[in-house]
């Protein structure tokens, strides 16, 4: 596969505080990247590392292929970013915000105007960006980051403190960026309901660790719905289930049937009566993605 | 690379109040003037022979404590105006090196303390036009007057500059340039060594050169350690 972004045990340490540990990030080209996280997890860190704003304790980062620490500002003519609260002059206008970035990228004047019609601000070009809503501003900070036409846009919770239609408008407008510009883009945010929602592929951090990395697919089927029987002897229940070749789980007193058709459960169950334990309950677990997200940042945090 | 970065910095420093105080400092420097030529310009004009000489040493008593004063207000809103949202880590972020960004912050402010000077040089020679202060016009001493302070200043810039940018605590280069002032104000106390006194022009040797070769020298030194402590830092 072929990575926009490579880490290699990218870490970073304020004094004694290790904010990100051993990051192996690998973002595959023309994917949305769901970067998750719950507050203080290292997202911001990890994305400042990424964009040279800080330089790791130790650790490797590639992008396009090339080392971030030799290639900087090679690299970042093809990234566009917003970190964290969106920045802005707000003595100046909108328009005057983009000519400022754009003095010094270099693209033609025309495309202030099309990154200001993309995030919708162009009948508020002309005003100071003082008065403008949080939301405004957040869309002006995207508009700056596409000005370029970046092959990799690194967005650090772009919806954070907005309002629900705020919020959506930036998910619908994150959401044509691949297929429209051919952009890789990662997003972070601390809410599962977000990155699930645009996200392709997921790398979640719990206290400066990657728990988990990979499609959200992948993700989907570990927040797949199981089946749960509780029986009497559950110990030896669930050893001749698999003495039978059905494949189960046994944890604290309770069997896990993964699969979930109507004919494995049927068997199951007559397995059991066969051998003869009791049948108290079968039921379906419901266990929606956030429970897998949490449950996963739950597990790091009990280590 | 850097004409991009200044580019975009004139532009940023718009509606900032950055020219009103370029032009601000020199008219101040010789509005004080105005006011005492024009209270008392017979008994002026009775204290020396040499009237243009006179006048330009009482205009040039505050051409100092402006110009260190203007130095901490334009360092500090250069500052600020990055600062206020946090922008550092956006203009960063873009293709730049961070030395021409902290370069480009400098001239910026050199070139405004430039026009700064010439503007001083310009109203002083017109107001002492108008009081008709004699037909020889000292041009060199005018010349001396308002543009040896500018690079024996240097210095200070260079300090004020790396104080406002790298400080999270915005007072420390407050308090740096309100020292400064003090410091500029009471020169004729201060041993040589200290920048402060250099705009003054004074010093043992009675040799005003001395003091802007050493300001351009040591302002120099000054500025690349500022910016590369400002390069080695994560940005704020
Ligand atoms: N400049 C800094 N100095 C010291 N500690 C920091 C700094 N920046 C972040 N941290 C610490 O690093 C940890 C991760 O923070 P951050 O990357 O902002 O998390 P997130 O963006 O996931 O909420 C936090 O414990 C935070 O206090
Ligand atoms: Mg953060």
């Amino acid at each position: 596969m072929e990575y926009v972004l490579q880490t290699k045990n990218l870490t970073k340490r304020f004094g004694r505080e290790n904010a990100v540990v051993g990051l192996d990030m690998k973002i595959p080209r023309g994917e949305v990247y769901g970067f998750l996280g719950p507050n203080g997890a290292g997202k911001t860190t990890t994305i400042r590392m990424l964009l040279g704003l800080m330089k790791p304790t130790y650790g490797t980062i590639h992008i396009f292929n090339k080392d971030l620490k030799k290639e900087k500002i090679d690299i970042l003519r093809k990234v566009g970013s917003l970190v964290e609260n969106p920045s802005y002059y707000p003595h100046l206008t909108a328009y005057e915000n983009l000519e400022a970035l754009r003095k010094i990228l270099g693209v033609p004047k025309a495309r202030i105007h099309d990154v200001l019609e993309i995030v919708r601000l162009t009948d508020v070009a002309n005003k100071k960006v003082k008065g403008f809503s949080l939301g405004m501003k957040q869309r002006l900070g995207i508009a700056a980051a596409l000005l370029h036409h970046p092959d990799l846009l690194i967005l650090d919770e772009p919806t954070n403190g907005l309002d629900p239609s705020g919020i959506i408008e930036i998910r619908n407008l994150i959401k044509r960026l691949p297929s429209e510009f051919g952009m890789t883009v990662l997003i972070s945010s601390h809410l599962l309901s977000e990155i699930d929602q645009i996200a392709t592929t997921v790398g979640i951090l719990s206290k400066g660790k990657m728990i988990f990395q990979d499609s959200i697919e992948a993700m989907r089927r570990q927040a797949q719905q199981r089946i749960i029987f509780k029986v009497s002897d559950s110990d030896h229940a669930w050893r001749a289930l698999l003495s039978k070749g059905i494949k189960a789980e046994y944890k604290d007193g309770v069997i896990y049937l993964s699969e979930r058709s109507n004919e494995k459960v049927a068997h199951a169950v007559s397995t059991l009566v066969h051998e003869g334990f009791s049948i108290y309950r079968v039921e379906e677990e419901k266990r929606s993605l956030e429970d897998v997200f949490l449950q996963m940042t739950m597990e790091e945090k009990i280590e | 690379m850097i004409g991009k970065i200044l580019g975009a910095d004139f532009l940023k420093i718009k509606r900032k109040g950055f020219w009103l105080l370029t032009f601000l400092g020199p008219f101040g420097v010789v509005a004080l003037q105005m006011v005492n030529y024009g209270i008392r310009k017979d008994y002026l004009l009775k204290q020396s022979n040499d009237d243009w000489g006179y006048y330009l040493v009482n205009v040039s008593a505050f051409t100092p404590l402006a110009l260190v004063l203007g130095i901490a207000i334009l360092t500090s809103f250069i500052s600020s105006v990055e600062n206020e949202t946090n922008a550092w880590k956006q203009l960063l972020a873009l293709p730049v090196s961070k030395m021409s960004v902290y370069l480009s912050k400098f001239t910026v402010l050199a070139i405004l303390l430039l026009i700064s000077s010439v503007l001083l040089m310009v109203l002083t020679l017109v107001y002492g036009i108008f009081l008709d202060l004699g037909e020889e016009i000292p041009f060199i001493d005018l010349l001396k007057y308002s543009f040896y302070p500018y690079f024996a200043a240097l210095p200070i810039l260079a300090l004020q500059l790396w104080l406002a940018t790298v400080s999270q605590n915005q007072g420390i280069p407050i308090t740096a340039g309100i020292l400064g002032t003090i410091f500029t104000y009471s020169a004729h106390y201060l041993p040589d060594w200290m920048i402060w006194k250099w705009p003054t022009l004074r010093n043992e040797w009675n040799e005003p050169f001395f003091n802007v070769l050493l300001g351009i020298g040591v302002g120099i030194l000054l500025y690349i350690a500022g910016m590369i402590d400002f390069t080695r830092r994560d940005v704020k």
